[in-house]
């Protein structure tokens, strides 16, 4: 009885995710002038979304709860990094039996998502890693425990500010290097390791020639683009994830070379930051860019962050580069979770003056407690700056679209209305 | 002689201004939103026309605001109510340059907005995706006092004693609130004033998390009833600006901004 009553829920819960996913898909392909090489990216999220399709990849699977977790031990141990963040309403809703009703949609979904598909998921997944970062991320582990998944707790440190910390974290990570070698078996060596690093130094490379070519005004590329690239990253094989994205930055920077752009000359250029928009969660890019806006820059976890930085090491030896890694991970991470974050204040003002932004958009998921109290210190930053500042606290549902659309119409408007009489 | 028309298709009435070529409101009307928006907007315009004997051709520019202003076709432009309500209550002439902070209450939803110096958007919030302390929650709670919407401000006026307490400005709560509250005895003076302060507290909270300034401009239909302003004024300690005609501020200021671009247009041309 049991068992009928979960498979009709996972039926019904995975149809609403595909209806989810193939409309985000035609909302995010109905805009003029897409750029050709984007065609790779919509193709992959159809197919692996919209039409049901599933993943083929070689060697073990491991999946991350988040931005934290070191994907170069996983490549260098043999094993594949896969993001499991999930941005679907439907899995919202499957996870709401299992966290409070005001947890943030992000947790939930991942939550839900691996409850609704375990059968799958728990053959697949050799592993999942779940970093300690915010509350509901650290007690989304126990759960996934309690359902069957071989859950690793990667512990991190509150603070990156002291030694102290930087050696728990690399302690931290020194710990996952022997559990992921346990697993798939195959010892981390410096040619391995060495190799990983060259793979995502190459990936992020590409990711920051895209993250130039955003800076161009008139611009050369949507951000609705740009966000569902990064997120492609979170799955896709990333030898071919580099090849789609070398081209996608070639024609862009054919198009730059020919003065051609999208959308207006004069959109109004936006900053995203906040709680991160994942597919098919991408309501308030996507209202933004319909509504005339560009949105220029992201400072989120599922994009900009995830991409940006690189792992630089001095010696080619394991001694060196594990820790080199670990540093990868948190000198530049910014997410609210660290007791204090004047990185991310100093990084969103460098971004707002390269990407000539003229606002801000700040989402938080009800339920993320930690964005939403940086929200006012970033608030004050830029209270004197000249730059708005738009927070909005949505979720997955699209209940609120309507609201939305009206109070992100009036804040360009009023960028617009400010342009104007400068 | 040009007109230009602001057309404010809220969630419960139609509202429809038309200025003249100093900017002054040459006519409005308010009609009811109904089910057949489009229907009800174009056949209130056609009635003010009709009734004021000017000819369509003479509306240089049409802009369109309200949760129904996509659906206006006939319109030049459409713009968000927060950025029309603006123009609307700069433009109004009461109290003009004394206030930075506008509270509109509509239909369905409530918004704070702050101007800066010009009188240009700052900042604004708006209430959730609920209709708590709207006008739709005054509407029912008219209805379990049997008593009409636009008697509430004089039964405020009328209350002496202590307000009752109403827990919920959830428009189903405080449905079986306001009926205990009848049966336990509260007259529906009290019972209304206890409404109007649950209201005003509310957008209070929602007003001090943006931080209002100054004296503070209050329009939307709710603005008419004379004890919600009272409470307001309570509630946010400040002086309240209600212009003369509330419900048709936002409409006001989408005939404002229609001129504007009809002038930027002319200009255009010109050149």
């Amino acid at each position: 009885m049991h068992t009928e009553r979960f498979e009709r829920v996972k039926k019904s819960t995975n149809l609403h995710f595909t209806m989810e996913a193939d409309e985000a898909l035609r909302k995010i392909e109905d805009f003029p002038s897409n750029p050709g090489a984007m065609g790779y990216f919509y193709d992959l999220f159809r197919s692996v979304y919209a039409n049901g399709g599933s993943l083929t990849h070689k060697g073990t699977i491991i999946g991350t709860m988040c931005v934290q977790v070191p994907e170069e031990l996983i490549l260098a141990a043999g094993a594949v990094p896969f993001r499991l963040c999930n941005g679907a309403h439907a899995f919202d809703q499957a996870g709401a039996e299992f966290m409070p009703a005001k947890a943030c949609s992000l947790a939930r979904a991942t939550v839900g998502m691996l409850h609704i598909n375990r059968s799958v998921h728990k053959e697949r997944l050799g592993m999942v890693v779940v970093p300690a970062t915010c509350d509901q991320k650290r007690k989304a582990g126990e759960l996934l425990r309690e359902m069957g998944y071989n859950v690793y707790i990667l512990e991190v440190p509150s603070s990156k500010n002291s030694e102290e910390a930087r050696h728990y974290w690399q302690n931290s990570v020194k710990r996952f290097t022997a559990e992921l070698q346990h697993l798939t078996g195959r010892k981390i060596t410096k040619k391995s390791l060495g190799t990983a690093i060259n793979l995502t130094n190459e990936a992020r490379r590409q990711f920051r020639r895209l993250y130039n070519f955003r800076k161009i005004s008139p611009p050369v590329v949507y951000g609705k683009d740009a966000l569902l690239v990064s997120n492609a990253y979170f799955f896709d094989d990333k030898e071919r994830w580099l090849q789609a994205l070398t081209d996608l930055n070639n024609e862009l920077e054919l198009k730059a070379l020919k003065g051609e752009s999208v959308g207006n000359r004069h959109a109004p250029r936006i900053l995203f930051t906040g709680s991160p928009p994942v597919f098919p969660h991408l309501k308030i890019p996507l209202l933004l860019e319909q509504s005339g806006a560009i949105v220029a820059a992201d400072e989120v976890c599922s994009s900009t962050r995830m991409l940006y930085d690189a792992v630089a090491y001095d010696e080619s030896a394991l001694y060196d580069m594990i820790p080199s890694v670990a540093d990868r991970y948190l000198k530049p991470c910014t997410c609210p979770f660290l007791v204090l974050n004047d990185d991310r204040r100093r990084r969103l003002k460098d971004m707002a003056g390269q990407f000539a932004i003229d606002g801000i958009v700040y989402q938080i998921f009800s339920g993320c407690h930690l964005y939403e109290m940086e929200q006012r210190t970033i608030a004050k930053t830029f209270a004197d700056s000249g730059i708005p500042l738009l927070f909005l606290e949505t979720d997955y549902s699209q209940e609120d679209t309507g609201q939305l659309s009206t109070r992100i119409e009036a804040f360009l408007e009023s960028i617009k209305a400010r342009k104007r009489r400068k | 002689m040009k007109y230009f028309c602001g057309i404010d298709i809220g969630s419960t009435a139609t509202k429809i201004v038309l200025t003249d070529e100093e900017g002054k409101i040459a006519a409005h009307t308010t009609a009811p939103t109904g089910s057949h928006f489009h229907k009800n907007a174009v056949e209130a315009l056609e009635a003010l026309l009709c009734r004021q004997q000017i000819k369509r051709q003479d509306i240089g520019y049409i802009v369109s605001t309200g949760y129904g202003r996509k659906l206006f076709k006939e319109a030049d432009e459409t713009i968000s109510e927060i950025t029309a309500n603006a123009a609307g209550a700069r433009n109004s002439g009461e109290g003009a340059g004394t206030f930075r902070t506008i509270i509109n209450i509509g239909g369905q939803d409530s918004k704070i907005i702050l101007l800066d110096d010009e009188g240009h958007v700052k900042h604004f919030t708006m209430n959730d995706k609920c209709a708590a302390g709207t006008g739709r929650f005054l509407e029912m709670a008219a209805r379990n006092l049997e008593i009409e919407v636009d008697e509430l401000g004089d039964y405020h006026m009328k209350s002496t004693g202590v307000p009752a307490t109403i827990n919920s400005t959830c428009t189903v709560f405080a449905e079986s609130e306001i009926i205990s509250l009848m049966a336990g005895g509260h007259s529906r003076e009290a019972i209304v004033a206890g409404i109007h302060y649950s209201i005003a507290r509310r957008i209070s909270r929602l007003a001090g998390k943006i931080g209002i300034e100054d004296k503070v401009f209050f329009d939307g239909g709710p603005a008419l009833n004379r004890g919600l302003v009272a409470s307001f004024e309570d509630e946010l300690m400040r002086e309240i600006v209600v212009p003369e005609t509330p419900q048709i501020t936002t409409a006001f200021g989408a005939a404002v901004i229609a001129q504007e671009a009809f002038a930027a247009e002319g200009e255009k041309i010109n050149v």
